[in-house]
């Protein structure tokens, strides 16, 4: 229990080539034991290797141009629990009794509510984590802008977005999509991206809170200056939660220098990763692991 | 006998998964989307826009073309059960599309289902409607790196070769099969795609593998064309694996029996 406690957030698990990030994350994991991956890091930030210097663009404060790979400044940690920002479970209203119902019956693997052995993350399954939790993981992000629409690429789990930049309103009865349908705007040095269609899988962050089809998404993106930008999480969701939950902004830093690296979802791989690190006791498979099915 | 044809050639249509998922999009604006390509001809250097293969029977990857397999090939053949072909056995499959493995390169370019190009400064960006799949092709006249950790899609670079773009990508691992067959690829698979735009409303795409571990010698395949849908968006279509073994047991799989 003690030592899994200090690596158990499911959001840390990368390839060994992504970044030294879990260092800032996890300041008490011993610098031994990511030895590998600082010699590994350090060859693949070397000069030449990857060599792709994205032309700095000159940026001003209105020049609505979000282009580029972000990486999220660390979360804090309290009492050994990462805080994730940019969804806080503080900030949440209180749940329909719909939404309490689908919170009771989630079980995460961080936070005060884990049960060691009955995990039920959808992420264990490698089903999409969709918006707006891969918004807030401690992975990198790029945005490429085209005219009339914008494009998100989220390292972990090699998820891909559309938002629709052309004028086009909100599709009036989508059908529901893990990530939805998203149309953005400025609204001066601000994009809003809107999104509706949602389906109910997927929980909204580590903690099982859960998102309903009458989930309506605002997120809020300003660069505050040219390596800096802030994203706002509002969720409007009447069938889960009693009020509309506003989370405090979250920071992004400009990473010119980056490629966004390959990170599928490989069930096995997850299976084996969360058997042996992310699971609060190392415990047992959930019965849905597909090598049991497969011997069924 | 033939019952057996008949069947395998049912089996063969519906393994492709119908692409009634999704494309026909509703949005009336849905065009404007699609309305840089509006103008190119064969010479424009514009592949934008939302591609869908003419034939449902993959021969962008033709088997018939296959050279003959090095042992290594032949092993990692002989280990995979496929869903379709000659070689479906019942209760045995292990594509790794039944699992939610990524199909990647070069197996999701022959897929019954479309994928959308779009050209930004220095790059280019491929959408594959079948599992949500996108890739990069560098085209900003940097090399193939030297020495790349392999990796489902590799590390693809592009270039104008006149009229036509040829892609070439290296730095893939061994697990993704190159078909539905179980034909497999090797960490020293070299994949080169020749596009060519032969009117506005057609792509031709050529799939060369010159992979010296599982092959011996270059796989050439016939060119397959694509036609351009002005008007369909990409949709959502991701691998979700309990449906997939639901679809699997029920459809895909040889008698519909689920594995013992």
């Amino acid at each position: 229990m003690k030592e899994a406690k200090e690596i158990k957030d499911e959001n840390i698990r990368r390839p060994a080539r992504r970044c030294h990030f879990s260092v800032l994350l996890f300041p008490e994991i011993s610098l031994f034991r990511l030895l590998p991956f600082l010699l590994v890091s350090l060859l693949y930030f070397s000069p030449n290797l990857h060599s792709q210097t994205a032309p700095a663009v000159a940026v001003s404060r209105a020049s609505h141009d979000l282009g580029g790979v972000w990486m999220p400044f660390p979360d804090k940690r309290e009492n050994g629990e990462p805080v994730i920002s940019g969804i806080e479970e503080k900030t949440r209203p209180p749940l329909t009794p719909w939404g309490q119902a689908r919170f009771d019956a989630a079980i995460p693997f961080l936070g005060p509510r884990i049960q060691p052995g009955k995990e039920n993350n959808p992420s264990l399954r490698c089903e999409p984590e969709a918006v707006p939790k891969s918004l807030i993981l401690p992975n990198p992000f790029e945005i490429v802008q085209i005219p009339g629409r914008i494009f998100m690429f989220f390292e972990e789990f090699h998820l891909w977005r559309t938002i629709w930049t052309d004028g086009r309103p909100l599709p009036k009865s989508p059908d529901p999509t893990y990530l939805g349908y998203s149309v953005g705007r400025w609204e001066g040095d601000t994009l809003v991206v809107e999104t509706v269609g949602f389906n109910d899988k997927p929980w909204v962050d580590a903690y099982g809170n859960p998102r309903s089809e009458q989930m309506h998404l605002t997120e809020r993106y300003r660069r505050i200056d040219h390596d800096t930008m802030e994203l706002r999480i509002i969720m409007d969701d009447p069938k889960a939660y009693t009020k509309t939950w506003v989370s405090s902004p979250r920071r992004f830093k400009f990473e010119p220098g980056w490629e966004i690296g390959e990170y599928f979802c490989i069930v096995d791989e997850e299976q084996d990763y969360a058997g042996r690190i992310r699971k609060p006791a190392g415990g047992d498979m959930p019965a849905t692991a597909p090598e049991q099915d497969r011997k069924k | 006998m033939k019952l057996t044809r008949v069947f395998l050639a049912l089996i063969a249509m519906l393994v492709v998964r119908p692409h009634a998922f999704a494309q026909n999009n509703k949005m009336p604006d849905a065009n404007k989307s699609a309305s840089a390509v509006g103008t190119s001809g064969s010479h424009s250097h514009d592949l934008s826009g939302i591609w869908m293969p003419y034939s449902i029977h993959m021969d962008g990857i033709d088997e018939k073309a296959r050279p003959p397999l090095t042992p290594w090939g032949k092993a990692r053949f002989d280990a995979a059960a496929p869903l379709v072909g000659p070689r479906a056995v019942a209760g045995k499959e292990n594509n790794p599309a039944l699992y939610c493995e990524p199909e990647a390169v070069p197996k999701s370019l022959v897929l019954p289902n479309p994928l959308e190009i779009i050209q930004a400064s220095g790059r280019m960006f491929m959408f594959f409607e079948q599992y949500h799949l996108w890739r990069t092709i560098w085209a900003d006249g940097r090399p193939l790196p030297k020495d790349p950790d392999p990796t489902y899609l590799g590390y693809a670079v592009g270039k104008w070769d006149g009229d036509t773009f040829v892609v070439d990508t290296i730095g893939m691992n061994d697990k993704p099969w190159v078909d539905s067959y179980g034909n497999p690829r090797s960490e020293q698979m070299h994949l080169t795609e020749r596009y060519r735009r032969l009117d506005h409303d057609t792509l031709e795409m050529q799939i060369i593998m010159d992979d010296p571990k599982a092959y011996t010698r270059p796989w050439v395949s016939p060119p397959q064309k694509f036609k351009l849908e002005p008007s369909w968006e990409i949709a959502e279509f991701f691998c979700i694996v309990d449906e997939e073994n639901n679809y699997g047991d029920a459809v895909r799989k040889p008698a519909g029996v689920a594995p013992k």
